[in-house]
Formats: structure tokens, sequence, C-alpha cells
């Protein structure tokens, strides 16, 4: 189209060169090739109108042809140096030339400006793929972290962060979690000495945040936490998101109907939330918190094992000796503390089944989320 | 645990179906993972009527029944004698599986083909005899379960107890919650001691010589009594809770502990050398073997029960094989103590045993239950052994463990549950598990845990025991009253959300690779001997050996994603990872937390664009990655940032002539650059790839947030384009520095459209096209002033560089 374009002005162009510096002699046979010339321009105007394929491409043409230094009009101008005998035949041929391609060049902008779009003259094949600008993905785990972040960033919680390499003292003690006590037990450690651990869960954070700033204290903690467990729903290292809020007259209600809220904005509205007693040596009470089953809708299936309700989190009110650790008057203070597995959650969310595609890192994989 | 529903209800009257009492339980804390069918065993033993009876052609002592199941008519062949014509009896199925494992087939005996077996009571694990076919009732149809023609109908209750619930450790603890929660009342099991005849003091005695670890211990002896199985009803009651029977005094032990939850443990007494008991600690390296038949090696911390020998008990954790119960003992001494928690704990770690009575000693007994549990014991043996119970009881209590006074007040548990209750309900959920309540005044309480509750120290136990048999679900949901404090933004949040936004941006995609790597991955990097990241971080414990020590690069963990992409095909990859590496601290103090430094490093192999069908593969380069450096440094705005070929040791993975180090001023942020071919191979990789290696903290400290507009120019801008010709080794970004420091506030930019080596430029020379923008912000510059200054730079610059001006052509 464009080549067909170029061509045809270049033909027209020099016509009129050779119409300039034209010696007298050859006027007549310019004269008459005059006529003939303008046929043909008329000619290849009415052609390059039927491939053209947009507005502004009209235009141009237009203004290449008929506009004020267009090929045709320059043609006329010229008729006054022809003889005279000649003029009124050739004024005549090049006023109607001029006419039709007016209609012509009229009908064309018409129709585009209908279609106000392409004419399918020479059509793409539009299935063809785009070409595509390259789009990484974020980890599933790095957007499920940051969706639960966000929710308690909406309500006010500072977001802070701990060592994954953790003293004894930060991971258990001050914890309320002793040494020789059976709730040792539910956490199978990595250790790197005798009092350093990889953290078993993001809980140690809590201790750090309370020995370095006094109530009130609004954060959530996510990170990596580890424990020496390998199959289709452990892996040695995972995520854990952490919560505190520590101020005057925080209730066990007041840790339902945030996890409440947790739950309705990471899942939907209509999930409900059941809490039953559990223990955590850090927290008194301690509760467990299920979900209900968000593939069954608590009718019962494979993933709840037809429970119709999905554990998903555990919390409580932080323990009186997990104060006394850290100073805090536990007379005026009260706080609630809660944590999460984020790939359970993930796991629930985008109905991934083996928590260790996580860690592959198998393009594939990444490329859904 | 496990308890049947059966056993529950000889404490406990339950009028409610089993499905919501599991949930009523899972609901006050005690969570149920499992409810199980008891006789779900016995679903394909049916009850057959036999029709016919006939002697075996080929054995004589057998018969073929002609047995009617209900469905049809099937051949059994039988070796019982008491059985005829009419009689109705269990019989096996084909794919039965009988409690003994053995699964029932379609077979042929001596030439008869047999579909079923005729069984015993005991071969169905319902009784004990096992002397002929168990007979059923008349009244039994051919065809139904045999649980349900026996009336056989339990469920087990499989609880996943939390470590402070050693209270339900036992059917009566469990009994004890149901009667809570259905607000009715425990029925305990009636003590009634035997007379005794021989005082105990005259025949035995108990010395504890380590009353740390041994607070309390009791202790009876039953004389003449007579081993032998147990009745039935008690080999019931254990077989409910999946425990074998294996001799009534032994039977009677393990129901105590499973009722009561206090562990027993029967010594042959006559096996116990001076007959009497000495509580102590172990020799050092001493040899004792266990009735598992296994020997163990003793510490000084391990408490150990001992006769006047030797040890003849690992106290609290497993029995001694010498003195262990067998047929021809005569007499038993039947020992209950309180052991300390620690000790017991870590004997058995210390040894890797865990035991029913190492579990309960480890998370606390009742103290106050030792003779109870004694004193039942001695009653339940007598009564299936027989023999005489010796009069009195041993009890040596030389540690008496405190009893727990706590004072709670209403109000303050209203404010921590969010609840309103009044006193009396407080009151009434504590009374409901046998706490000993009186008000102290219309607030406060006075509350006396009872010993078996070794959880409640402190108000808030109490609260929690409010709220669970409250029923968490009954307190209000709330929302916290709180001030509103805007915290400031985190830079290093900041920053990590930018790096994730341009990384994505640019098409690369996260990864998160294990924290831990294998030993071998600092040699696989080439990193040189003194390399501060050779001193890694260890775990003592891995899993496994290439999870044996904290990364100290993040680029292993991209390479074995490469790795494990190429070996499925994903042969194109632009990947990054976010994360911490760990130093070692120099120093040797063990207490030393390593140094986490969080690193940002991205890797890009295969193709420069996503492979479509408009475009032929072309493969990444250096200056691809590249770009990307540039792309980071531009979206975090860091300034000075300038890039210098490679020369420190810090990336001797990095292709030297092919890897720059990033600079930001003076401060080394890392590296960009391809990947070493010995690298490469070392990771087992073919293809070439190309990584960015940044310190991340460095990119937070180096990150500027100012920006601030500048005027755009009304005015037009002119290009003039000059092309040097130069030595080769001059540095790009030195021409452009060099050019930059002249400071012509005329000149817009500087930048290089192209750069040529080859014919006609000679070798060891390269053009170097450059095109300067001249603008003002004040008017329209002139072609003669605009070729004027250009002509001065151009000058400049060919002398500074000793560049030459290509020859033009005619």
């Amino acid at each position: 189209m464009r080549y067909a374009l170029c061509s045809m002005r270049s033909e027209a162009t020099d016509a009129l060169c050779a119409m300039r510096y034209a010696p007298c002699a050859m006027r007549e046979r310019i004269t008459k090739s005059m006529k003939q010339e303008l046929k043909r321009i008329e000619q290849e105007a009415l052609d390059a109108i039927k491939v053209v394929s947009g507005l502004t491409e009209v235009k141009t043409l237009k203004a290449r042809y008929i506009g004020r230094k267009g090929v045709v009009t320059t043609l006329l101008r010229r008729i006054s140096s022809l003889p005279p005998e000649e003029r009124p035949d050739t004024g005549r041929l090049a006023n109607e030339v001029r006419k039709r391609l007016e209609e012509a060049f009229e009908k064309a902008l018409q129709a585009f400006e209908a279609d106000r779009g392409e004419i399918p003259a020479v059509a793409l094949d539009v299935t063809l793929p785009g070409r595509p600008l390259a789009r990484g993905r974020l980890h599933p785990i790095t957007q499920m972290t940051q969706a639960i972040c966000e929710v308690f960033q909406r309500l006010g919680f500072e977001i802070v962060e701990g060592p994954d390499v953790e003293l004894d003292y930060y991971n258990f003690e001050a914890l309320n979690i002793p040494r020789d006590h059976p709730a040792r037990d539910m956490h199978d450690t990595f250790y790197i000495s005798e009092n350093i651990v990889l953290r078993t869960h993001t809980s140690p954070i809590q201790i750090r945040v309370m020995e370095s700033q006094s109530p009130p204290v609004r954060i959530i903690a996510p990170g990596k936490a580890y424990r020496v467990d390998y199959d289709i729903s452990h892996t040695p290292m995972f995520y854990q998101v952490e919560g505190l809020m520590v101020q005057e007259n925080i209730s066990f209600g007041d840790l339902k109907g945030i996890l409440t809220t947790l739950v309705h904005q990471i899942f939907d509205e209509e999930t409900s939330l059941r809490f039953r007693p559990s223990f955590f040596p850090f927290t008194e009470p301690s509760a467990e918190v299920d979900i209900q089953c968000v593939i069954c809708r608590g009718a019962g299936c494979r993933v709840c094992s037809h429970t119709g309700w999905l554990e998903v989190l555990g919390a409580g009110m932080v323990h009186p000796a997990v104060f006394e650790m850290v100073g805090y008057d536990t007379e005026r203070y009260s706080g609630f503390a809660f944590g999460m597995g984020i790939e359970r959650i993930a796991m629930l969310k985008y109905g991934i089944e083996d928590i260790r595609r996580f860690y592959e890192n198998d393009l594939r994989f990444l490329e859904q989320f | 645990m496990k308890v049947s529903l059966s056993w529950l209800k000889d404490y406990v009257t339950i009028d409610v179906d089993v499905v919501k009492l599991a949930e009523a339980l899972t609901m006050v804390g005690l969570e149920v993972d499992a409810l199980v069918d008891r006789y779900a065993y016995l679903d394909r033993v049916v009850v057959g009527h036999i029709v016919e009876i006939a002697p075996h052609s080929n054995a004589h002592t057998l018969s073929v029944c002609r047995v009617d199941v209900g469905n049809g008519i099937r051949p059994v062949v039988c070796g019982a004698t008491n059985i005829k014509q009419g009689d109705l009896v269990p019989i096996a199925l084909p794919g039965a599986q009988l409690p003994s494992g053995h699964t029932i087939q379609v077979g042929e005996i001596r030439g008869q083909v047999s579909e079923g077996m005729l069984c015993s009571e005991a071969e169905l694990a319902v009784g004990t005899d096992s002397s002929g076919i168990l007979l059923l009732p008349g009244t039994a149809t051919p065809g139904i379960g045999v649980a349900a023609a026996l009336g056989l109908s339990d469920t087990i209750i499989e609880f996943d107890l939390t470590p402070n619930r050693s209270d339900c450790l036992s059917v009566i603890g469990i009994a004890r919650e149901v009667a809570a929660i259905l607000k009715t009342s425990l029925r305990y099991p009636r003590l009634k001691l035997p007379p005794g005849e021989t005082p105990i003091e005259k025949i035995t005695s108990v010395i504890i010589e380590s009353p740390d670890h041994c607070p309390r211990y009791a202790a009876r002896v039953v004389l003449d009594v007579q081993i032998g199985e147990s009745p039935s009803w008690l080999q019931e009651r254990l077989h409910s809770v999946g425990l074998r029977a294996i001799n009534n005094v032994v039977d009677v032990t393990n129901f105590v502990l499973m009722e009561m939850g206090q562990p027993l443990h029967a010594f042959d007494f006559d096996r116990l050398a001076e007959h009497r008991i000495v509580v102590r600690t172990a020799r050092e390296g001493q040899a004792f073997t266990t009735l598992d038949g296994a020997e163990r090696t003793l510490n000084s911390d391990m408490l150990m029960i001992c006769d006047g020998k030797g040890p003849v008990a690992l106290a609290g954790i497993m029995g001694g094989l010498e003195s262990e119960i067998e047929d021809d003992t005569r007499s038993a001494l039947i020992e209950s103590a309180y052991f300390d928690p620690i000790t017991i704990r870590r004997t058995a770690k210390r040894l890797g045993v865990n035991t029913e009575s190492s579990y309960r000693f480890e998370r606390g007994v009742d103290p106050d239950g030792i003779t109870k549990a004694l004193d039942r014991a001695a009653q339940l043996m007598v009564e299936t052994a027989g023999g005489k119970l010796a009069s009195g009881v041993i009890d040596n209590y030389p540690r008496p463990i405190p009893e727990r006074v706590i004072e709670v007040s209403v109000k303050r548990t209203n404010r921590l549950l969010g609840s309103r209750l009044n006193q009396e309900e407080v009151i009434s959920y504590l009374k409901s598990v046998e706490l000993n309540v009186a008000p102290l005044d219309k607030d406060r309480l006075r509350v006396v845990a009872p010993t078996f509750r070794v959880d409640i120290e402190r108000p808030e136990d109490l609260m929690e025991e409010v709220a669970r048999l409250r029923g968490y679900d009954q307190i209000p949901t709330t929302h916290p009253l709180s001030h509103v404090v805007a915290s400031p933004q985190d830079k290093k949040l900041e920053c990590r959300s930018r790096l994730r936004e341009i990384l994505t941006g640019c098409g690369f995609s996260e990864i998160v690779t294990y924290s831990f790597i294998g030993k071998d991955a600092c040699n696989k990097l080439l990193l040189p001997d003194n390399d501060p990241r050779r001193q890694m971080v260890s775990i003592l414990n891995p899993l496994t050996e290439d999870q044996a020590v904290m990364r100290t690069s993040l680029v292993p963990g991209l390479l074995a994603t490469m790795y494990r992409n190429s070996t499925q095909r994903n042969e194109d990859l632009r990947i990054f990872e976010l994360g911490k590496i760990f130093l070692s601290p120099p120093t040797a103090d063990r207490d030393e937390l390593p140094e986490e430094v969080q690193m940002i490093s991205g890797l890009w192999t295969g193709a420069r664009y996503d492979r479509t069908w408009h475009l032929k593969g072309e493969k990444v380069d250096f200056y691809d990655i590249k770009g990307i450096v540039d792309s980071v440094c531009a979206g975090l705005n860091i300034k000075g940032l300038r890039y210098t070929p490679l020369d420190s040791p810090g990336f001797p993975y990095l292709r030297l002539g092919h890897t720059a180090e990033v600079y930001a001023g003076d401060e080394l942020l890392g590296a960009v650059g391809e990947l070493t071919h010995e690298v490469l191979q070392n990771f087992e990789l073919k293809q070439p790839a190309y990584c960015f290696d940044l310190n991340f903290d460095r990119l937070v400290h180096c990150m500027t947030e100012k920006k601030r507009a500048r005027p755009i120019s009304r005015f037009p801008a002119t290009t003039r384009d000059v092309a040097l010709i130069v030595d080769d080794a001059i540095e790009a970004q030195g021409v452009l520095d060099y050019i930059d420091g002249l400071g012509e506030e005329l000149i817009g930019r500087v930048e290089i459209f192209d750069v040529y080596k080859g014919p006609p430029i000679s070798r060891g020379k390269k053009s170097l096209a450059l095109r300067f923008t001249y603008r003002s912000y004040e008017r329209s510059l002139t072609d003669s002033e605009v070729n004027r200054i250009h002509e001065t730079m151009t000058q400049k610059v060919l002398k500074q560089f000793n560049a030459q001006l290509p020859r033009r052509s005619a």
C-alpha cells in the first residue's frame, strides 16, 4: 500500500518536471501528453482510492491529487501556458477530472467516516497471537502474604520482621516454652547450636517487638519458619504471618472480630468461622480457628476430611507469663496474638494440592498466578 | 488418646448421639480426630443358617456345610464339632479380614470348595471362647451382620489432645468433660478393698533416695496370686481401646492406667532382691535391659527403681526384664508413684523411648490419684487373680505437691473475654469440671484447683475454663477500639515492593527457594578459600545433605531452579529471588546470631523475547541483563550509578570480561554478567545464563526519594551526530562522563547510537557514534551557534581520547 502511494507520486511529479523544463519546441507534444497525463493520473488516483486502508491515507491522497499543491491543481494552473486553441479542451478535461476525483474522494471519506475503522481490503489475520511483552509473576506465597498484610495495614497494623536464625530464648523460653516442656514436641526444631535454632514459628517476633516498644502495639509479622518435616502437606521451610495487638482493654471478642474481618476479606463474607479451645503456651485462653470448607461450603468433602471445617489459624490472648517476660504490666494491658501458615491459605485459595509445588519453582506452576 | 463409648458409659450417662457428643467435645477443647465403628471389621461376617451338614468325603475330621447367608447358599468346609443342621452361626464371607489378620478367600479344602469360614467367639474377638463355633440366638435372620445379631455396637473416639490436658489421658478424665458438657454427674468406680492379712511393713519397704525426682511412691503387695487369663469383661475393655490382653495381673495395671490415667507397674515380688524397693538415680554408664529386651546405657540423671541389689525398672518409663510378671509369679508388688515430669522426659528423650507411662508422667499425673489408683488395682487384682492382699499400704511422700489456690475476679474475666457473665454463671462453669470454688466477695472467687488439673495455675487459666465451657462461639464478636496512629513507611518494605514491581514489569518471575543448601555450594560457585561466604551456618540435624547449611548466596538457588526447569524443558527463564543470606559471625561466640543480609538476584537464560510466530529466537546477552539492572536502579532512583569491569574477587562465578560490577558512587551494589562455563557445568547446565547479584540492603541505602520537576524547554532541540574512531579499550562510559564533565549547558543529552568494529576501521579500533542533542531553555538555537559548540566539543573529545574522525568517502 505505502509502496503504491510512493510510486504514484513520483510518476506524477516526473510529468510535472518534464513539463516545467521542456524546451519550447516540444510544447505541442507536451500538450497532447498533458491530456493523456490527466487521464492517466485520474486512473491512478481512482485505483489508489480502491486500495486505500484508512481515513488519513484518503486525506493524504486527496491532498496529493486535488489539494492546493496537488498534481491536478498544479496541472490546471499550467493550462494558461498552453497554446490558446488547446486551452478550452484541456481545461474542460482537467476540471472534469478534478470533479470526478473530488466525488471519488468524498465517497471514500464518507465510507471511512461511517466505518471509523479499517477497510478489510487487505485484512490481517487477527487471530495470530499478539506480540507479547513479557510479564513476570510474583510468587504465589508473596501474593498471599501481601494480601494478608494489606488487610492488616488497612486496620492500622505495622509490618515488622525478625531474624530467621533465632535464639532459643526468643523462639521458646520467652514464649513460655521452657526446656523439657512437652509443648516442645509440637515443634520439630532445626538446631544450629544448643541455644540457636531456625525459628519454628514467627512468634519470636512478638517478643522482640514488645522488648523494644511499650504498648500500644499493633503489628503483623510475615516470615519464614522451619520445622523438620517433609510430606504432601509439610515442607521444612514454610511461611507464617504473626499478628499481635496489645493495649488496654483488648478482649477475646476483639480477637474474634479481627480474625473474622481477615477471613471475610481473604475468602468472602459468606465464609463462616469457628473458634475452638486449644493450647499454646504463650496464649491463654488459646483458640484454634477453623473456617468453613471453601471447597464444599461445609457439606463435607475430602479436603476437609468430611468435617466441613478447615483449620487455618492459631490464636489467643497473650499469656501473662509472656507479658512478664517483656516487662509489660499485666494488670493494665491485655492483647491478642495469632499466627497462620501462608501456604495453607494459598493452597485453599488457589486449589493447590501439594505444598511442595511452592518450592520447586517450576515455571509452569509459577505462571499460573 | 482413644476411648470407647461403651467404656465411657460406665462412668457417665450419655443420652446424645455420638457425633453430636464428639462435636461438643471438640468445642470444649478436646479435639476429636475420628469416630471409628469398633466393629467395622465384622462388616463381612454375617449370620448363616446351616441348612445341611455332611461329612467331608476326603477328610474324616472335616465336614461340609451348606449355609444360607441370606442371599444364597454357600458351601463351607468346617472342622468344628459343636454344630448341627439348623444352627445359626457367624460366617465370615470372602474378603472379610479377621482380627488375627487372616483374610477369607474362596478356596478348595481337600477337593471341596469352601466359600467362607464359620467362626468362634475368639476368632471374631467378641469373646474369649475358642472351643467351638459361636452359636447365635434363634431369632437372628440369616444375612444380617453378626455385630447386629449379637447386639454389638460401640464407637471408638480418637482424640488429638493438647499437651496441657494430661487429666484427659484417661477414660474417667474424658468422662468428666462429658459430664460437664451434658450437665450430669460422674460416677466414680466404687472402691472396696478386701481385708488384708500380713502387714505390708513386715514384708517389704520403700526407700526414696532421690525425692526431687520421685516426690511420692506408694506400693501394695498381693500374695499368692494365680496368673492366668483375665476375665472377658476386662479383656473386652482393653480391646476396646486397642490394648492387648497379657495376663490378669498386667491387664489390671493397664486397665487402671486407662481408666484413671495413673501408670502402674507390677513387679514379681519374689524376684525383688531382699523384697524391697529403693528409688535412686542410676550409675553413669550402667547397663539395663528393659522388658522389651533392649539393653540400655544409663546415666546419673536417670531415675531407677531398684531392689536390694540393683535396678529393676526404668522409673516411669518401662519395667525391667528380670522382674517381669510371668506365669509362675506368686506375689506381686504394685507400684503407684509420682515422678518428676522433667526427669522422665529427659530420660525418655535421651533413650528414645516413648511409652503410655512416660507420656503421662511427662505431662504430670494426679499426685492425689496415686493411692486411689493403687487401691483400685489391688482390689481388681484380688478379684481377677485371687490371692491375699497384704494389709496396709506403703505411701512415701517426701515432697508434697502444694495445693494451688487461685483468686479470680469475675469483672476481669468478663473484661478479658469480652463477655457479660455473672458470678453465679462463672461459679457453675468452674464447678462443672470439679473445681472447688467459693466466692470471696461480690466479684472475686477463691478457687482450689483439683490435683488432676496440672494446667491450672493462674487466674487466666480459670478464665479459659469459663470461656471454653461457655463455648467460644457464645462470646460476642467485637472490634477493638484503638488510637489511630500511622507508622511511617518502612524504607525496606518500600524498596522491596518497588523491586518486585520493576522486575515483574521487566518480565522476571519471582521464585522462592529453601534457605538451606548443600555444603558443596561454595565449591560449585568457585568461591576462594578465604571468601567470607564459606563460613556457613550449619544445621545440626538437617533433613538431607543438600539442606545442611544456611545459604550464603542466592545464586545456587537460581541455578538449581534453572536446572529443574531445564529438565522440564522450560528453557527460557527470567527469574529472580529476593531473600536472606546468612553469614557466620566472625567470633567463636556460640550464642551470637549470624548476620542476615538480604540479596536480590536474578537469572536470564534462553530467548531474549518470548518465543512467538514473528520472532526467530534471538538469545539473551550481557546487555539484556545489564538493561534490567539499569531499570532496577532507575526505578529506585539511585544516584551515581556506574559499571566497571569485573575486578574484585567477590564474583568468581561470573565470567571475566563479560561482567560488570555495579556501583552507586563508591558503594558496591553487586555484579551483573554471564555465569562461567565451569559454574554452569557444576550445576549440570549447558545453556549460557546471565545473572545479577545485588545486595538489597545497599540498594535500600542508596535508594532516593527526592524527585524534583524540571521545567520543560519550549524551544526546539537540534541534534548533531559524530562518529569517533577510538582505541578498542576506551570505555563508552568514560567518553560520556568526560563530555558530561565539560559542563556545556546547551547539551541536553548525549547518547551512543552505534558501535562498530571491522573494515574499513583498522584493527584495535572501534567507531563510537554519538548523538548530541542541543537545546536551550531560553531561545531557539541557530544552526551556526550549534555548529560552533559542536565543533568545540568534538575537538575536545578527539583530543582527550586520541580519537579520529572517520575518513569521508567521496
